[in-house]
């Protein structure tokens, strides 16, 4: 632009849109600083918005994942103790029934005292069938009651899976149903430790060496089922690790799209206040001098 | 030759001078007035009659100086540029205004937009999966879906306040029109008489130009001079101003007297003498930016929410559906809404914690696989990322176009000061010379007097 003439209001004017063209700078920049952030609306830039706000929901989403395998651990860990326990009771049931089929030592009288702790035995084992988390049955599937089996053994429970998702897509199962871990209803552990109890108490060899395999396959069926456990417990607690692992990744790239570079920022207002300083002083200059000045 | 014809010439430089100076005096006067030209004196030398009177002939050397003309310093092309560029100008600083409100309400990306209750509505479903048999999960995926709702309202509902306000702005801007038209109308009229009666019309131009180009600011209109100094003023072509005559512009369409939108697009008419005609669209100015956004841009954010808001009622009330609640009953609808109005009308339809449908199975267990799949709907998500994506980029296009104009506009009005601008410097050289031209006239005629007492009180003196 050729200048001709320069009037006093062309430099008023130009001062003015300079300064706050360098004032408008500084407050964008003074925003970043203060709240941190330089995408404090989508125009600040519209792809980097989009960015964060899927960032944000996958987030959201990868915690919750967390959540959700963190709850199923719980679950795992339940199953897991309950089977543990339920592991040694049948052991001891299986013990009592070698004393008991031991017939040069095993009078009636002793063979009613193993019966005896055999019936405990077997009110142990319903009640760790019953072992609940939060409220639910472990071994009872979707049942809304509180209890897988009842006081004679048979289950109560509803069949069904307790899932927990722990990845977009991938789901774990948490709960083990009663029947699957202690055998269905008719030929379970309940129901052999009942006949055990039973062949004691009258003396029954055969029936004992029966009840003996039967349990042997039932300590096998529990510790199957425990492996199974155990390994879904690992995969939740994989998905665990990888929640909070991506949750670390996810919360970095969020702020990298989202949140202000603080030294940039703050060499950048250093700068603008430069400027804005030095154009404060060129219109104090410059606005000054005026013919008037020089006239007598 | 007289010998007092100096005396004259001496009187007409005292004369031209005075006015000199009072021509620099009006300018310094109005150095900070919006709209004024700096004037300026041109002088010319009086000389002999062009035609010599029969037996007689010219023998003086010049009679002098006299005032040719005062001019206004104005180009009429720059004129015309300025209010172009102003008219687009106002057309880009309406939207922007406008839309930077709208984005401010949209609130993303942040932890309280319609986003983050998306998030959250979607985490309450996984928490109810997780705990079918709570009533406290269930109350949370009703009190989340009831947040998300009103996220969405609360988005329509700006955007509705906003188009109000634009509609009341039209009418604001379209009585201004109105009165600036007629306005000019007078003045024109007033240009004529003063330029008959041969009086300086110059501050009834500074008024017309300054007309003219509000006039362009509200409307684009552009304007065309007139033999007699008066500016007639068409908008996209249809006159609004001939001459002492003014158009009245008018809403043709689109809106209802009370501010209400009537549902049609927006049109506009002007009536004059010869009766209505309708405005082509295509307006710029303040009137044509918010028209623009009030049949553009605001309808197109709105149906993109109400898409949003149908997306999600549709595909959350057809998985429901699929699932039973807490009595085994088939899911009912989550989400109810008006269909004219879906992102206005959403609400959360079912209130008792015990319809949410969190299993897959019926039979009342504590299954909680719908409530999985309710958790895995996503494409309402995208949808609305889209919808701000968008948004977003429109908003950074038109300040980016507004930055460029601002620049552009300011060039020009850099150009118009450049020549119409009074600068004080200027002036008091003017006037120093007018002063020095001034004591120099005067002395001649010190100097004719005396030589005149020399000639008629000291002639024939010897002593």
């Amino acid at each position: 632009m050729a200048i001709q003439r320069v009037t006093q209001n062309m430099l008023s004017q130009r001062s003015l849109f300079s300064l706050q063209n360098g004032l408008g700078k500084m407050s964008r920049l003074q925003e970043q600083l203060s709240t941190g952030r330089v995408l404090n609306r989508p125009s600040d830039s519209p792809t980097d918005t989009t960015s964060a706000m899927r960032i944000r929901s996958t987030l959201a989403d990868v915690r919750q994942y967390g959540r959700n395998a963190n709850d199923g651990n719980g679950w795992l860990s339940q199953i897991d103790a309950a089977l543990t326990s339920a592991n040694d009771q049948v052991l001891r049931a299986r013990d009592l029934a070698l004393q008991g089929a031991n017939e040069g030592v095993a009078g009636p009288t002793a063979r009613e005292a193993l019966a005896a702790e055999v019936d405990q035995i077997r009110a142990g084992m319903i009640d760790t069938a019953n072992s609940s988390y939060l409220g639910r049955p472990v071994f009872g599937g979707v049942t809304a009651g509180a209890k897988a089996y009842d006081a004679t053994g048979t289950f109560v429970g509803t069949p069904g899976a307790v899932n927990r998702t722990v990845n977009v897509g991938s789901t774990i199962r948490v709960d083990v149903e009663g029947t699957t871990a202690f055998g269905p209803t008719g030929n379970s552990v309940f129901d052999h430790l009942d006949a055990l109890s039973v062949a004691l108490r009258a003396g029954n060899q055969a029936g004992i060496s029966a009840s003996i395999t039967a349990l042997n396959a039932d300590r096998d069926q529990i510790t199957t089922t425990q492996t199974e456990v155990g390994s879904r417990q690992l995969r939740v607690e994989k998905a665990i690790q990888a929640s909070q692992d991506e949750d670390l990744r996810l919360s970095s790239s969020l702020s990298e799209v989202e949140n202000a570079d603080l030294p940039k920022v703050i060499v950048d207002l250093q700068l603008q206040q430069t400027a804005y300083q030095a154009s404060l002083a060129a219109t104090a200059r410059v606005m000054q001098p005026s013919l008037l000045d020089f006239l007598r | 030759m007289s010998t007092f014809a100096s005396l004259n010439t001496a009187l007409s430089a005292l004369r031209y001078n005075r006015v000199a100076m009072d021509v620099a005096s009006g300018n310094i006067a109005n150095v900070a007035t919006d709209g004024y030209a700096r004037r300026r004196v041109n002088a010319e030398s009086v000389g002999g009659p062009d035609h010599a009177a029969m037996w007689s002939r010219y023998v003086g050397a010049g009679d002098g100086v006299a005032v040719a003309s005062i001019d206004r310093m104005v180009d009429p092309l720059l004129d015309i540029r300025a209010r172009r560029e102003h008219g687009n100008q106002a057309y880009l600083d309406v939207r922007q205004s406008a839309l930077e409100r709208v984005e401010a309400g949209i609130g993303e990306p942040g932890d309280s937009g319609v986003a983050a209750a998306m998030a959250e509505f979607r985490t309450a479903w996984h928490d109810l999966a997780n705990n079918p048999g709570s009533d406290a999960a269930r109350a949370q995926v009703l009190g989340r879906a009831a947040t998300l709702a009103d996220a969405l309202r609360i988005q329509a509902r700006n955007i509705d306040t906003e188009a109000g306000d634009q509609r009341l702005r039209i009418q604001a801007n379209v009585a201004e029109v109105n009165t600036v038209a007629a306005d000019l109308a007078a003045t024109n009229k007033s240009i004529a008489i003063a330029n008959l009666n041969g009086t300086d019309a110059g501050v009834l131009l500074d008024k017309r130009d300054q007309l003219a180009l509000r006039l362009s600011e509200l409307t684009g209109a552009s304007a065309t001079a007139r033999p007699d100094g008066g500016f007639d003023v068409s908008v996209n072509g249809v006159p609004l101003v001939a001459g002492s005559q003014a158009g009245i512009l008018s809403v043709a369409s689109g809106i209802n007297p009370d501010g209400t939108s009537d549902g049609l697009p927006i049109t506009y008419a002007i009536t004059d003498g010869a009766g209505t005609t309708a405005l082509p669209s295509g307006m710029t100015g303040e009137i044509g930016g918010v028209t623009d956004l009030l049949t553009t841009t605001l309808p197109a954010y709105a149906s993109g929410l109400d898409a949003v808001a149908q997306e999600l009622a549709d595909q959350v009330n057809a998985q429901h559906a699929l699932g039973f609640d807490a009595a085994g009953n088939p899911g009912g609808v989550f989400f109810s809404y008006n269909p004219a109005d879906p992102a206005g009308s959403l609400a959360v339809a079912i209130t008792l914690p015990g319809e949410v449908a969190a299993s897959s199975v019926p039979g009342g267990g504590l299954d909680a696989g719908n409530a999985t799949a309710l958790a895995g709907l996503a494409g309402f998500e995208s949808s609305y990322q889209r919808l701000v994506n968008g948004f977003g980029t429109e908003v950074a296009s038109v300040k980016r176009l507004a930055a460029n104009q601002q620049v552009l506009t300011s060039q020009v009005d850099a150009s118009r000061e450049q020549l119409s601008g009074v600068s004080l410097d200027e002036e008091m050289v003017s006037m120093l010379a007018s002063q020095h031209a001034y004591e120099a006239a005067a002395r001649v005629m010190t100097t004719l007097d005396s030589v005149l007492d020399t000639l008629i009180n000291r002639t024939g003196l010897t002593r």
